[in-house]
C-alpha cells in the first residue's frame, strides 16, 4: 500500500511538474501550453490503469515469456533503426513516431532484459561461480541489447541497461572480483582513450567547471545550477521558476529535477528524494521477501534500475557527474518511459502479493 | 545461506544507493544554502534587465546657498526591442512624433541588444513630444527621467565651474574635478525577462537612484554678479585681450570671486575655442607682475628693518645705474628728493632698486619665496601655473635690481593675491581655496568642510601693519588714487607690467593691473584686477584696473556690510605736509547745521537740546583735519 500511494502521489506530482516547466515552451513550440502536460496526463492514466492490471498478473507469467518478451525488444531495437520506421528526434533514432506520440522501444527493453536475466538467474543458480559458463552468455546478451541502443544512439538508457545487469549479477552472487576485473577492464579503456586524445579529459571534467566553457559543454548545467541555487530553502513557489523561460533547454526532461528545486527549494528536494528512497527501500525489501528466486532478482532487477537512474539523473542534474542524458522516473516527461516505469512498478505490486 | 548472500549483497547495493541520494541532497543543500548568493545574484544578473533611472547630477551652491549649477528634468525614450510586438506600427508613430525616417526608427526597433536609447532624436524631449509618445501606449517602448545640467547664471565663473558632455559628464572645472563626487549612482527599474528578452509578469523592483553630491563654493555669487559686471564693461571699453579678476578673503584665502574674459557659456560650450574653455586666467596665466609686486619688496624691506618710511629719504634722478645699465623710473625726470613713504607711493623704480640691493638677493628671494611665487598655491582648481622665478644662483645685482620693481620674474595672479593677502593680514600666508563644502544630496548637510590652511607666517603683525599704511596712502595720495572710495580706508597697488614675447618686451603692449583691500586697519576684501592689452587708452594700472577694483568694492562694501571707517585717509592728502582746515563758527547753530559744517572733524558734544552753546576750539582757529571739535548743547 505506502509502495502504491508514494508512486500515485510522485507521478500526479510529475504531471504538475511537467506543466509547470513545460508550459513556456509548449505555448512556444505549439502555442498550446498543454501540449506536453496532455501527453503526460493521459499516459499517467493508462499507466496507473496499466499498473493496476499487471499487479493482478502473477509474475511467473513472465518467467514463462521471458525469451519472448526479449526477442520481440530486440527485434524492435532492430526496426527502430531503419529510417523510415524509426524517427531521428533529437539526434536520436530511438522512437517509433506515431503522430505527436512516440514509443521508445529501449524504454521496454530496460524491462524485457530484466525479466529475462531474472530467469537467467533462476536457472544457472549453480554455474554463476563460473565466469565463462554462467556470467557470460548472460554478458553477452546484454552488450548485444547495449550495442544496439548505442546504435540509435542513447548511451544513458544504454549505460542504465547494463548497469542493472551487472548489479543483479552481483547480487546473484557473482564473484567480486570479476566486477573488480571488469571495473579495471573500464578504467583502463576510459585511460587509453584519453591518453590517445587528452582533449577528452577536459570535456569529461568541464562538468566540475562549467564555467570553463558556459556556452558549450557547460551550458546546461550552469542553467540548471542558476535554477537549484536561487531556489534557495524554500523555493519561488509552485510555477515561478525563472529558468523555465527559455533559459533551460527542455525543462520537462531531464532536467525537471532543476525546476523543482528552483520552486520547492531545498525542502522539496529533500521531500522527493524520501518519496523515491521509500519506493526503493520497498522495492528492495519486496526482493527480500519474496520466496521465489525469479521473483527476488526481478523485484531486485526493477527496483535497482529504477533506483540507478534516478540517482544518475540526478547526480547530472547537480553536477557530480558529466550530462548523461537521463531521465528521471515518474518525473520527467515522456510517456513511453512513464508507462514502462509503472509496469514495473505494477509487477512489483504483484511480487509482494505473494510474500511469505 | 545462498539467500543470505542475496540479502547481504541487497543490503550493500542499498546503502550505496542512500549514500548517493546523501551525496545528492548534500550537493543541492550545498547549491542551495552555501553557494546561494552567489548563484542568486548570478541568476539575477541573467534575468534581470535595467530600465535605467539617472541621478540627479550634484548641485552646486555659492556661500550663501545660491544655486550656481543646476539640473532641469527631461525625458528621454527608451525602447526595449524584444518587447516591441508591432515593429513596423511602433517604427511609423514614433518617427512621425519624433521627425525622423522611418527606415531609421524601423532600425532602432530591431537592434538586437536589450535596451536601445535613439540617440540624440529621442533625447531631452519635450514636453509635448514626451506627451505624444507615452499616450500611444506602446509595448517595449518606455519614457525614463534624464537630467540636463543647467546654470542659471549664464557664462559667469564658467571657468571654474566647468561644464559636462551630454551624459551629464563633467568635462572640465570644478564639474571635472568633483565628477565622481557630483555623479550619483543611477538607479533602475528591474524587471525579470525571460531569455528571449520578453517582460515576465513577475514583480518590478525599484532602485533608487542617488543623487549625486552637492558642492558648496566659497564664491559669493553677488561680489562674482560685480565683477563679471565690470570686466564686461572693461571688454567693452578698452577691447583688451583678456581680462581677469579674483576677489578673496584675506584672513582665509576663500575666493569670493574669480573670473576673467574670454570666458564662455557651460551650456554651449562647442562654440568655443579650447583655449577660451580650458584657461582660466586668474590660475593660469603667468606674467611679470609689473609694480604690483614691489609690495613684496617693501614688506621684505620693512621686516629686515632697513628703512623707516617716514624718516629715510631716497633721492631718485630718474634713473639708476646698476652693473652698468641704466634702470628708468617710470616718471621722466624722476621724482626728486623723497620719504620711502613716498617711493612707494610714486611706485619709483630707482627707490625700489635700491631697496632691493639693501636686503641682498638671498634675503629678498627668501621673501619672494616664502610669499609662495615659485610654486603652486595649491588652489583647489585644475590647470594652475606656476610661474618662473630666476634662479638664485644666476641672480647678478641687475636681476636682483629688476626683480625688486617685478620685472623679470613670472607669477600667477592667484599668487599675487595670495602673497598680498598675506602681506596685509597680520603676514599669514594662505593657500586659497573655492569649495567650502560637500554636501548631503537630500539634506544639503555638510559632509566634508575645507577651513582655510596657513601654509606658513612671512612678516609680523607689526611689518604687516607698515605694509597696510604704505598702501593705503598709495591710494590716498599716489597712484592708486582712482580707487579711492569716500569715507573707507582703501590700500592698494598699481602695476603696468611690459609682455615679453619671444625674449623682447612689445612695445605698446602692456598688462596694467591693481592689488586693493578694504579697510586698510583691518582687510576683509582683497581684490586683483589685470587687463592686457587695453586699446585706445594710456595704459596705466591707476587708470584701467583701479576704477575697475574700486566698483567692484564698492558693491562688495555693500554685500559684505562693512562699516564705514571714521578716521579714513582723505584722498590728496599728502601724509608728510599735513593739512590744517580752519575750524568754522557754529555756535547758535543747530545740531543738524554744525555737523553739516564740521564734517572734515571729529566732533564730540556734551548736555542735552539741539542749539550749540558752546565750541572748543573756537572758530578761525586751524586745526589737523580730522582733530575733535568738542561742542555743548542746550
Amino acid at each position: 500500500m505506502i509502495l502504491l500511494l508514494t508512486v500515485i502521489v510522485i507521478s500526479t506530482f510529475g504531471v504538475v511538474m511537467v506543466y509547470s516547466s513545460s508550459y513556456v515552451w509548449a505555448e512556444y513550440k505549439f502555442n498550446d501550453p498543454f501540449k506536453y502536460v496532455k501527453h503526460q496526463l493521459l499516459f499517467l492514466i493508462i499507466g496507473v490503469f496499466l499498473m493496476m492490471f499487471i499487479s493482478k498478473v502473477h509474475y511467473q507469467n513472465y518467467y514463462n515469456k521471458a525469451n519472448t518478451i526479449l526477442l520481440v525488444c530486440l527485434g524492435l531495437l532492430v526496426l527502430v533503426l531503419i529510417p523510415g520506421i524509426g524517427t531521428l528526434r533529437n539526434g536520436s533514432r530511438s522512437w517509433f513516431g506515431i503522430g505527436s506520440f512516440g514509443i521508445q522501444p529501449s524504454e521496454f527493453t530496460k524491462l524485457g532484459l530484466i525479466i529475462f536475466t531474472a530467469k537467467y538467474l533462476h536457472n544457472n543458480e549453480k554455474h554463476l561461480k563460473n565466469i565463462k559458463k554462467g556470467v557470460l552468455p548472460i554478458l553477452g546478451i546484454t552488450l548485444l541489447v547495449f550495442g544496439l541502443i548505442m546504435l540509435q544512439p542513447d548511451f544513458g538508457t544504454g549505460v542504465i541497461i547494463v548497469m542493472a545487469i551487472i548489479g543483479m549479477l552481483f547480487v546473484g552472487g557473482v564473484d567480486f572480483r570479476f566486477f573488480f576485473k571488469i571495473a579495471i577492464v573500464g578504467l583502463v579503456g576510459v585511460v587509453s582513450l584519453i591518453a590517445v586524445a587528452p582533449y577528452r579529459l577536459s570535456r569529461i571534467l568541464s562538468f566540475l567547471n562549467p564555467w570553463s566553457d558556459p556556452l558549450g559543454t557547460g551550458f546546461q548545467i550552469i542553467q540548471s545550477l542558476y535554477a537549484i541555487g536561487p531556489g534557495g530553502l524554500f523555493g519561488f513557489g509552485l510555477g515561478n521558476s525563472r529558468q523555465k523561460h527559455f533559459y533551460l533547454p527542455e525543462p520537462q526532461t531531464d532536467f525537471i529535477f532543476s525546476i523543482i528545486s528552483e520552486e520547492f527549494g531545498f525542502l522539496g528536494i529533500v521531500i522527493i528524494s524520501t518519496l523515491f528512497l521509500v519506493i526503493i527501500v520497498r522495492g528492495f525489501k519486496i526482493a527480500r521477501n519474496c520466496e521465489n528466486l525469479f521473483g527476488k532478482y526481478l523485484a531486485f532487477g526493477i527496483t535497482f534500475q529504477l533506483a540507478f537512474q534516478t540517482v544518475m539523473n540526478l547526480m547530472v542534474v547537480v553536477g557530480l557527474i558529466p550530462v548523461t542524458g537521463v531521465t528521471l522516473p515518474f518525473l520527467s516527461y515522456g510517456g513511453s518511459s512513464l508507462l514502462i516505469t509503472l509496469v514495473g512498478m505494477g509487477i512489483l505490486l504483484n511480487i509482494s502479493r505473494y510474500q511469505k | 545461506m545462498f539467500l543470505k548472500g542475496i540479502h547481504k549483497r541487497i543490503r550493500i547495493i542499498l546503502l550505496i544507493i542512500v549514500f548517493l541520494f546523501a551525496t545528492i541532497v548534500g550537493k543541492v543543500f550545498y547549491i542551495q544554502v552555501i553557494q546561494y548568493d552567489k548563484l542568486s545574484s548570478y541568476a539575477l544578473s541573467l534575468w534581470s534587465r535595467n530600465l535605467p533611472i539617472a541621478a540627479d547630477r550634484g548641485k552646486i551652491y555659492d556661500r550663501n546657498g545660491v544655486v550656481l549649477a543646476d539640473n532641469i528634468t527631461t525625458t528621454s525614450l527608451v525602447l526595449i526591442p524584444s518587447q516591441i510586438t508591432n515593429k513596423e506600427e511602433v517604427a511609423e508613430k514614433i518617427s512621425a512624433i519624433l521627425g525622423i525616417t522611418y527606415e531609421e526608427m524601423y532600425a532602432h526597433v530591431n537592434k538586437s541588444t536589450s535596451i536601445n536609447i535613439v540617440h540624440p532624436e529621442g533625447r531631452r524631449l519635450d514636453y509635448e513630444t514626451a506627451d505624444a509618445i507615452s499616450a500611444l501606449n506602446l509595448d517595449g517602448v518606455y519614457l525614463v527621467k534624464e537630467s540636463k545640467r543647467t546654470y542659471p547664471f549664464g557664462s559667469s565663473l564658467s571657468h571654474t565651474l566647468g561644464f559636462v558632455g551630454i551624459d551629464n559628464q563633467g568635462l572640465s572645472g570644478l564639474e571635472l574635478m568633483y565628477d565622481s563626487y557630483l555623479t550619483g549612482s543611477s538607479g533602475a527599474i528591474k524587471y525579470f525577462s525571460d531569455a528571449k528578452g520578453n517582460k515576465l509578469e513577475l514583480s518590478e523592483i525599484y532602485v533608487e537612484p542617488q543623487d549625486g553630491i552637492n558642492i558648496t563654493l566659497t564664491i559669493n555669487s553677488e561680489i562674482q554678479e560685480s565683477l563679471e559686471r565690470e570686466l564686461d564693461n572693461a571688454i567693452a571699453k578698452y577691447n583688451p585681450d583678456s581680462a581677469l579678476g579674483i576677489v578673496m578673503n584675506p584672513n582665509t584665502g576663500e575666493i569670493l570671486a574669480i573670473s576673467s574674459r574670454p570666458n564662455f557659456d557651460p551650456e554651449n560650450y562647442q562654440d568655443y575655442t579650447v583655449e577660451e574653455i580650458n584657461r582660466n586666467l586668474p590660475i593660469w596665466s603667468t606674467y611679470e607682475p609689473g609694480s604690483t609686486f614691489k609690495i613684496v619688496t617693501l614688506a621684505a624691506s620693512l621686516e629686515e628693518k632697513i628703512v623707516d618710511l617716514n624718516n629715510d629719504t631716497y633721492y631718485d634722478s630718474g634713473s639708476i645705474t646698476v652693473e652698468g645699465a641704466k634702470l628708468r623710473c617710470w616718471k621722466q625726470g624722476g621724482h626728486g628728493l623723497q620719504t620711502y613713504l613716498q617711493v612707494v607711493e610714486n611706485s619709483c623704480n630707482p627707490g625700489f632698486v635700491n631697496l632691493g640691493l639693501k636686503l641682498g638677493k638671498e634675503t629678498l628671494f627668501e621673501y619672494i619665496e616664502n610669499f609662495g611665487f615659485g610654486s603652486k598655491t595649491g588652489i583647489d582648481l585644475n590647470g594652475e601655473g606656476t610661474g618662473i622665478l630666476f634662479d638664485i644662483d644666476d641672480v647678478g645685482l641687475l636681476e636682483l635690481a629688476t626683480t625688486s620693481f617685478g620685472q623679470g620674474i613670472s607669477v600667477t595672479p592667484i599668487q599675487q593675491i595670495t602673497a598680498v593677502s598675506a602681506a596685509i593680514n597680520g603676514g599669514y600666508l594662505y593657500q586659497p581655496y573655492i569649495v567650502k563644502s560637500l554636501n548631503d544630496p537630500e539634506t544639503n548637510s555638510v559632509i566634508k568642510e575645507n577651513t582655510s590652511t596657513l601654509v606658513r607666517k612671512v612678516i609680523s603683525e607689526d611689518t604687516s601693519e607698515k605694509v597696510r599704511y604704505a598702501l593705503e596712502s598709495v591710494v590716498a595720495n599716489g597712484t592708486g588714487r582712482n580707487a579711492y572710495i569716500d569715507g573707507y580706508r582703501v590700500g592698494g597697488k598699481t602695476g603696468t607690467a611690459q609682455k615679453v614675447e619671444d625674449g623682447q618686451y612689445l612695445v605698446g603692449n602692456y598688462i596694467v593691473s591693481f592689488i586693493g583691500f578694504l579697510p586698510a586697519d583691518d582687510p576683509q576684501v582683497v581684490i586683483y584686477i589685470a587687463v592686457d592689452n587695453a586699446k585706445g587708452v594710456t595704459q596705466y594700472g591707476g587708470t584701467i584696473a583701479a576704477p575697475i577694483a574700486r566698483n567692484v568694492l564698492l558693491d562688495a562694501i555693500d554685500i559684505l556690510d562693512i562699516e564705514k571707517s571714521e578716521d579714513a585717509l582723505p584722498k590728496e592728502y599728502n601724509y608728510t605736509d599735513k593739512k590744517y582746515v580752519t575750524v568754522p563758527s557754529v555756535t547758535g547753530m543747530s545740531l543738524k547745521d554744525a555737523l553739516k559744517q564740521l564734517k572734515e572733524f571729529k566732533v564730540e558734544f556734551s548736555g542735552t537740546g539741539n542749539t550749540v552753546e558752546y565750541q572748543s576750539p573756537a572758530a578761525m582757529e586751524s586745526l589737523y583735519e580730522g582733530s575733535t571739535i568738542r561742542l555743548m548743547l542746550k
